[in-house]
């Protein structure tokens, strides 16, 4: 692949975006990094990134609100964004629900902890569609 | 038998003698004084009301016919100070018309002269303990106020068209009221708040044996810069001895304390296991980093101790996300949001989910029960926890080799959901304490499985809270099976 896609990954820890990065950079993509939702929000106008992992309990303006910005917006509604979320692992639901019954427009789902190796499965699926 | 009947009275009844004639006095002073009593004469009406007004007599004997104020206007005076003393007349002449005007003025009886002390005694008897009678009631009046009135909960009573006969003081400081008396009034107006006349209604509607409490939560009305206070509210119906509804009582506790410390508790729950969850997760990214190569070569003896290490991070988050569940629980979501479902169709979901965990053990993981739906009316999420969590302890402690079966039946008014497997078992000791929070078995079979001993405690709570029952049938070394019966919605 000559041209290494670019993936933004949103979290206010900053450990969990190194370890994210490291891992999408190892496979192959080119990453940017944002640690709250605003900052995102200008990484995404400036760098026009293919997908966003997107962290949801964030200061400034969560995952939530940032995804359906993102998804109301004609010219970025084609983003993809996949939510890291701290949802129970034993939970099978695809279409992610968040606790107070807030359905997003989020395209997937990772659930926290994160698993890094199911992370690349994600990653790769979404960005194949 | 008469004198037996004064002899065991505690006090000695007060009596006095309006009458103008010496001998009637002396004459009842004998008998009476005999008798145990206290007596005291007066020549004439207006000295009879002089004595009456500075002290109180249980029982007077009046003579209808003085000189001076009759008897019949004595009457009228005393029963207007004292009501409670009984007034015996004594009649002259006894032509049955004074004595029957006399009884309608509020007499207690009469006496027609002349009399025999045998006479007196009988009826002096009879009112001496019909007195007691009425001091024993004004006594119980007394006290129920003072208890009322000193009750930390607030208490109201209407009759049965919903006017109010008592506030206690608690009630009007907690519905904040100052609109002055409200004895008389109709709690429909008294009342802002439309829930306490509603509730009214409701208990003064309730007939026959049907009778059950109402409970409700009140937030009151309080004006101003004070927080609204939480109140339980509670409404019964009282009944006469035709079982006829004949007012209504509501007794509101206050709540508000305890809603904060429930809620104090929760939120700092919540945030104690977010706290340590976030930088958990990110700690075991960066091992999982490190195993991966990502930061340079490792040996195997490092990988060993890194993977041992992710085991152990991953056992406290999930004990973090847990105790968030169990907060969560506590503080009542768990009722929320019931809806009927198939019950076969979450636990065949839950077996998918599981089978990557299953094989990765060398397990078999299957579904047995009946393919046919199953509905149940509850909270889907809930169940879908109790489903995962005994999966997953299956999972956990059936050793290599083992196989786990999940299956789906009916059973009388409930659906049963089995998670059998040919794990470990559990000691019959262990088996009274596996649901208590934070319990763990611990013997050498268990000893490297990562755990919380969360797990069965919310299962528990989570069945309880829908009514349900769990059950548990184990053989050491042979195998569990977990049982959890929820109320069917199949009718």
């Amino acid at each position: 692949m000559a041209d290494k896609q670019l993936i933004l990954v949103v979290d206010d820890d900053p450990d969990l975006v190194d370890s994210v990065s490291m891992k999408l950079e190892n496979g192959g993509f080119r990453t940017v990094k944002a640690y709250d939702g605003l900052e995102a929000w200008d990484k995404i106008k400036q760098e026009k990134p293919a997908m966003v992992l997107l962290d949801v309990m964030m200061p400034r303006k969560n995952g939530y609100e940032l995804c359906d910005e993102i998804k109301k917006d004609p010219q970025y509604k084609d983003l993809t964004v996949v939510l890291l979320t701290a949802v129970a692992d034993n939970v099978p639901t695809s279409t992610y629900t968040h606790l107070d019954g807030k359905s997003t427009l989020a395209d997937d789902y990772i659930a926290k902890p994160i698993d890094l190796d199911k992370l690349m499965e994600i990653v790769k699926d979404n960005l194949v569609r | 038998m008469t004198d037996k009947g004064l002899a065991e009275l505690s006090y000695r009844p007060k009596i006095l003698v309006v009458d103008d004639e010496q001998r009637i006095r002396d004459g009842c002073h004998r008998v009476l004084t005999e008798e145990g009593c206290e007596v005291a004469g007066a020549a004439d009406g207006k000295i009879g009301l002089e004595m009456i007004e500075k002290e109180h007599y249980d029982i007077i004997l009046l003579d209808l016919m003085m000189p001076g104020l009759s008897g019949f206007d004595v009457l009228s005076q005393v029963k207007a100070i004292h009501p409670d003393t009984l007034i015996i007349v004594i009649s002259g002449y006894a032509t049955v018309e004074h004595s029957v005007e006399a009884m309608k003025k509020g007499a207690f009886d009469f006496i027609p002269k002349p009399f025999s002390p045998d006479q007196l005694r009988v009826l002096i008897s009879k009112a001496i303990e019909y007195s007691g009678a009425l001091k024993d009631i004004a006594t119980e009046k007394s006290r129920m106020r003072v208890l009322i009135n000193r009750l930390t909960d607030g208490v109201l009573a209407t009759d049965s068209r919903q006017r109010v006969v008592l506030a206690n003081p608690a009630f009007l400081r907690m519905i904040d009221h100052k609109g002055g008396e409200m004895i008389g009034r109709d709690a429909g107006e008294v009342f802002l708040n439309e829930q306490i006349p509603k509730m009214l209604g409701q208990a003064l509607d309730m007939i026959g044996e049907d009778i059950a409490e109402a409970t409700e939560e009140i937030t009151s009305l309080q004006k101003g810069e004070k927080e609204p206070a939480i109140l339980a509210a509670r409404c019964i119906p009282f009944r006469d001895r035709a079982g006829r509804n004949v007012g209504a009582i509501i007794v509101l506790h206050d709540i508000t304390a305890l809603k904060k410390m429930d809620q104090a508790k929760s939120d700092f729950v919540s945030m104690v296991a977010h706290e340590i969850r976030s930088p958990m997760n990110s700690v075991l990214m960066q091992l999982q980093v490190v195993l991966d190569g990502l930061a340079g070569e490792i040996g195997e003896k490092q990988r060993s101790i890194i993977q041992r290490a992710s085991e152990r991070i991953k056992g406290l988050i999930s004990l973090s996300t847990e105790l968030l569940d169990l907060a969560k629980m506590e503080s009542g979501l768990i009722n929320q949001e019931r809806e009927s479902f198939d019950m076969v169709e979450v636990v065949k979901d839950q077996v998918e989910f599981h089978q990557e965990k299953a094989r990765a053990k060398n397990l078999t993981l299957e579904f047995t029960g009946s393919p046919s739906p199953m509905r149940i009316l509850a909270n889907k999420r809930n169940i879908e926890e109790v489903a995962s969590n005994l999966i997953s302890n299956a999972i956990s402690y059936t050793p290599e080799g083992g196989s786990i079966k999940a299956s789906v039946e009916r059973e009388g008014e409930f659906v049963r959901m089995s998670v059998a497997d040919t794990g470990c078992g559990i000691s019959r000791e262990d088996q009274e304490r596996i649901f208590d929070p934070f319990y763990r078995v611990k013997n050498e079979n268990t000893r490297y499985i990562v755990g919380t001993g969360l797990g069965l405690a919310i299962v528990k709570s989570i069945v309880d809270a829908h009514h349900g029952i769990i059950r548990v049938e184990s053989e050491l070394n042979q195998g569990t099976t977990f049982n959890v019966l929820i109320p069917s919605d199949a009718f």
